[in-house]
């Protein structure tokens, strides 16, 4: 054994370096998955580590009014209690700057789990108490940020100043959404109410955060019993932990798969580059063989060969990737709460590791069978020793390792099903893969074979080289064409976003919305904005949050399918927003029925969003019953809309005919259409006249989705770049098998009397058809992929942004191929006398 | 059509230089045989290298045709061998990614003829390979290759034809048989054929024997046997 080892270093030392594409290969998607498992465990470990604390509780009861004291006293009979008063408002600043913000009340036992931190530190009690007539506040540290203020200067809200007392450096329950969706500002139960921003119809949410030993579910149970018919929603950590760990889960799933692929991507470089390598030993193996080492012992030479390799290429990707993982989930624990503890990352490391290990030797085994089956004889004749099939037991070695591999991919996958749909598509892709080489062959050869049709030699030549035994077609485009592809789908998304937020501007989107208008408020807000900017046009609409009771007559408690059950279940606790045309103003679209002509006479009308038609298996005739502050009303479906997506304000889920909400009007949206200075200016003014208005500024929006997205596509960028760079590996590894070959053609070539002009262009022109044909198959997947995530997901069709993919599938593939016809062409230095002197 | 005069061939070597040719003369008349024989390392392939313009020679001159090739460029003596010469190799040469029928008609697609398939063709069904055209060469015997690479050698039907040790990777009697395919197609075609071999035998069949060694041509034999 120690002479085998030897052997295979010696051996590896003094001709591995070839190797180094192998190494590479591997190293990046081992890296990639590593990465990508590192930073789900340490994420998921830190969020998952106890629920209760993001929650605020065991349990959290929610409701749109304050608790009756009967309830109140239940809860605190069966645990702790901590209230929490939620109110999304507008905070501003001496200096006249606004910031939408969301209001927190807390009490003497807020926080129930963890801990808050304050700058500087105090009791949270001292920070938000009274001192004199003049309350304090605590504020997220990103407002402080925003805004400009600190520790001691005066902030407004509703009709009430605040002090800061306090930044809040970490808060427990901090949302994940919070950065855009308002950030926190604590602040004491008797200042809220002195803000008087609490009136009927605002839009309060009462947390009731309990803490018990009583199991969250039966607690819950309990309450619901106790309290039955009530509409107060019950959550558990439980719930919450489960809703986060699907969404890791998706996320790492999603970010596993894309370094799975750039493994399995590899692979094929390790497998062109080892095949090179041991092209260029089966002399020594036949030598080998002929000075009496036995098959086994040989085997064995080259298997340590390849398992020094990968165990060195994986273990360094392993460690990058862990070390990356690291950075990483330091940038997020800057974003969320989490403790991030370096031992989370020894299991996917090790797990990259397994992977790395088992892809090298299911790349490797058939190339070892064929090169050990190099027959000495050749050596007695002088020819270079020729190699037969791939014996069966590596075959069956290569499938047990895939095997492996396969279940490795199941246990790893967060989400199994990703797992398995991964493994289906892989297959599909290959087989379609299998289908599009046989295609283009056949297309290649019938076009080689019209010698009148093409009369260039040189295209025929490059035409022969894509449908040749043993050329590239089918490595290039499953390397070059599965990145490319990647790199197409991204393209269209990024683009198709990016164009949602470019067109999405103040002529033709509102630059002004509008929250929580008070029905009093109305004719006020409304001729605020006007007097700043006498051209706006305002449109209001009201926004009554109801319930659904029947469904034609029925109630939705009575419905009994099973699927469908469940979701009425949720959706009799869920708030139906509903509201009137007024002049479209969250720019739907009908897929289904009219819009009626005002005014209706008779029954309501309705028209009802389309993801809530199919959730309640609804249809055009149905009648819905809504209920809404102590009043209901009956209205039959005559239209079935859609939202426009990621340009959608309000998301109503229902639109009346004007008058059938009256009476349950409390409070209106708006939207109003001027320039962005304007709305500035606007939105001032009506802070300063209502100031429990929300407004939000259209372009502020899009900076921070700007923000957001651009965070993303450098994700995706960098994803993609990893992903390209192993693709670019492989598409090296390939051409270094396909050199040799290329060389030896052109020399035989020249020889016959091509001249050198000739054979170059033959070798542009064979670049150029695989630069082609990689592209063209990259688009038409890359395309599959997006355009329907982006139709039916995002609602942001983008088949007219083809051409955009296609010019990066172009640009880049024709880059990379260029790059390698210009290297080939480098070394293309021929010498036909080696074929007289009987060299190869 | 071949007048070498007072060729010298000599390569570098880390320390001094190593003679190949010296001061070789020689004339082949159209339509002539002549086999080059000598013992290994005499310069036979070296003059096969000169002749078909693929070196210069360090000093004397190679005329063709009354053209001398030091007095053409790289794409000169490309169209040259494309349009005059054929090869003929010890190892084959096939082109392994074209089939059977394409590496014959390589020489006529090289040079933009009409009907290279049909011509290729009849080629391969002179040399008893019809049947065989869509075969790549790794599906060919070395028997059968070797008859490839003779119909690629002649089917553009060049004036010179150069062969390099044709029999040296076959065993006896295949290389029989190629030889007689050989010298029967180049009777045919009228080329002149200049012949590399070891095997006195062969020689023999030559019309003209040219004996090298260690660089220089000792002897020449005339009144061999007509192929």
């Amino acid at each position: 054994m120690r002479f085998l080892l030897e052997l295979a270093w010696r051996e590896l030392r003094v001709n591995g370096r070839s190797l180094w594409v192998f190494c590479a290969c591997l190293m990046l998607g081992v890296i990639l998955v590593a990465a990508a498992g590192g930073l789900y465990r340490v994420v998921s470990s830190g969020l998952l580590a106890d629920t209760r604390v993001l929650l605020g509780g065991d349990l959290e009861v929610e409701s749109n009014a304050p608790l009756p004291p009967e309830a109140l006293q239940w809860i605190r009979q069966n645990g702790d209690l901590s209230l929490v008063i939620e109110l999304d408002t507008m905070l501003g600043t001496p200096a006249g700057n606004f910031l939408r913000v969301e209001l927190q009340s807390v009490d003497a036992n807020y926080p129930l789990y963890g801990e808050l931190a304050l700058e500087p530190a105090m009791p949270l009690e001292q920070a938000v108490a009274a001192d004199g007539e003049v309350f304090g506040a605590a504020i997220d540290a990103t407002l402080a940020e925003r805004l400009d203020i600190g520790v001691g200067d005066e902030v407004y809200v509703g009709d009430l100043a605040l002090q800061v007392r306090s930044i809040v450096v970490y808060q427990p329950d901090r949302r994940l959404s919070a950065d855009w969706r308002g950030a926190p500002l604590l602040l004491s139960e008797a200042a809220l109410q002195r803000t008087g921003l609490i009136q009927p119809g605002s839009r309060v949410e009462y947390e009731y955060h309990v803490r018990t030993d009583i199991p969250a579910e039966t607690w819950r149970q309990s309450f619901y019993t106790a309290f039955a018919g009530e509409p107060w929603e019950v959550q558990t950590f439980y719930d919450r932990s489960q809703r986060i760990a699907e969404r890791l889960d998706q996320i790492a799933s999603a970010l596993l798969i894309i370094g799975l692929s750039t493994l399995f991507i590899g692979g094929l470089g390790v497998f062109n580059s080892i095949e090179t390598y041991l092209r260029g030993r089966l002399r020594t193996i036949a030598t080998l063989r002929a000075v009496g080492l036995r098959q086994r012992p040989l085997a064995i030479v080259y298997l340590l060969q390849v398992g020094m390799l990968s165990g060195g290429a994986s273990l360094a990707g392993a460690a990058l990737g862990a070390l990356l993982a690291l950075l990483g989930s330091g940038l997020i624990e800057a974003q969320i709460p989490i403790d991030v503890s370096a031992s989370d990352l020894v299991l996917p490391a090790l797990v990259a590791f397994g992977f790395g290990i088992l892809t090298a030797f299911t790349f490797t085994f058939p190339a070892i069978g064929r090169a050990l089956s190099a027959k000495p004889a050749a050596l007695f004749r002088g020819n270079e020793p020729g190699v037969g099939e791939v014996p069966l037991r590596w075959w069956l070695a290569c499938l047990a390792c895939a095997c492996s591999l396969l279940l490795l991919i199941l246990l790893a996958l967060p989400d199994a099903l990703f797992g398995l749909a991964f493994i289906g598509v892989v297959g599909l892709l290959l087989l379609l893969l299998e289908g599009v080489v046989r295609g283009i062959r056949r297309a290649a050869r019938g076009l080689e074979a019209r010698n009148t049709l093409l009369r260039s030699f040189a295209i025929r030549l490059a035409l022969a080289n894509l449908h040749r035994p043993g050329a590239s077609l089918r490595s290039s485009l499953l390397s070059l064409g599965s990145a490319l592809t990647l790199l197409v789908a991204c393209t269209l998304i990024v683009a198709a976003l990016l164009r949602a937020l470019n067109t999405t501007i103040p002529e033709q989107a509102p630059a002004l919305v509008l929250y929580d208008v008070l029905d009093s408020q109305a004719a006020a807000v409304s001729g605020a904005i006007t007097r700043s900017a006498p051209t706006a046009r305002v449109e209001l609409a009201p926004l009554v949050r109801s319930r659904i009771v029947a469904v034609n007559g029925r109630p939705l408690t009575e419905r009994a399918d099973t699927e469908q059950a469940r979701m009425t279940d949720l959706a009799a606790r869920a708030d139906y927003k509903l509201s009137y045309r007024a002049n479209n103003i969250d720019n739907l679209t009908l897929v289904a029925g009219d819009w009626w002509a005002e005014p209706v006479g008779g029954r309501p009308l309705v028209a009802m969003e389309d993801r809530e038609v199919d959730r309640l298996g609804l249809a055009l005739g149905d009648v819905m019953s809504f209920a809404s502050a102590g009043r209901s009303v009956d209205a039959e479906i005559v239209a079935i809309y859609s939202q426009k997506g990621l340009q959608t304000r309000f998301w109503f889920e229902g639109i009346l005919s004007d008058g059938a909400l009256d009476g349950m009007i409390a409070r209106q949206v708006g939207a109003a259409f001027l320039d962005d200075p304007a709305a500035i200016e606007a939105q001032k003014s009506v802070a300063r006249i209502a100031p429990n208005v929300v407004t939000v500024r259209t372009a502020d929006l899009l900076e921070t989705a700007r923000g957001i997205l651009g965070k993303a596509a450098s994700g995706l960028a960098v994803v993609a770049a990893v992903s390209l760079g192993a693709s670019l590996l492989v598409l090296i590894s390939v051409m270094a098998a396909g050199r040799t070959r290329q060389i030896y053609d052109a020399t035989v070539l020249h020889a016959l009397g091509a001249r050198l002009a000739l054979i170059r262009l033959g070798l542009r022109l064979e670049y150029l058809l695989l630069a082609l044909v990689t592209s063209t198959f990259s688009i038409l997947l890359g395309a599959a992929i997006a355009l329907p995530l982006l139709r039916f997901r995002l609602k942001l069709p983008a088949e007219d942004l083809l051409w955009l993919g296609a010019l990066v599938a172009f640009a880049v593939s024709g880059l990379s191929l260029a790059l390698g016809a210009r290297y080939l062409l480098h070394r293309l230095s021929l010498n036909p006398v080696v074929l007289l002197r009987g060299g190869q | 059509m071949i007048e070498l005069k007072n060729l010298n061939m000599s390569y570098p070597l880390e320390h001094g230089r190593l003679d190949v040719l010296t001061g070789v003369n020689l004339e082949v008349g159209d339509g002539d045989t002549v086999a080059i024989v000598g013992p290994s390392g005499s310069g036979k392939t070296t003059l096969l290298v000169l002749l078909a313009g693929l070196e210069p020679p360090v000093d004397g001159s190679v005329r063709l045709d009354g053209r001398a090739l030091d007095e053409l460029d790289a794409d000169a003596l490309a169209d040259l061998r494309r349009d005059r010469i054929g090869i003929v190799f010890q190892s084959f040469h096939l082109v392994p990614s074209l089939t059977a029928l394409g590496n014959v008609a390589l020489p006529l697609e090289i040079a933009g003829g009409q009907d290279t398939r049909s011509r290729a063709h009849n080629m391969l069904e002179r040399v008893g390979l019809a049947g065989r055209e869509d075969h790549y060469p790794a599906q060919l015997s070395g028997g059968e290759q070797q008859r490839v690479a003779i119909a690629r050698a002649l089917v553009h039907a060049p004036k010179l034809l150069l062969a390099d040790e044709p029999t040296g990777n076959l065993d006896l009697r295949t290389g029989e048989k190629i030889i007689d395919l050989l010298f029967e197609l180049n009777s045919d075609s009228g080329s002149t054929l200049v012949l590399v071999t070891h095997d006195e035998a062969i020689a023999s069949r030559c019309q003209r024997v040219v004996r090298l060694h260690q660089g220089k041509l000792i002897e020449e034999d005339q009144g061999a046997l007509p192929a």
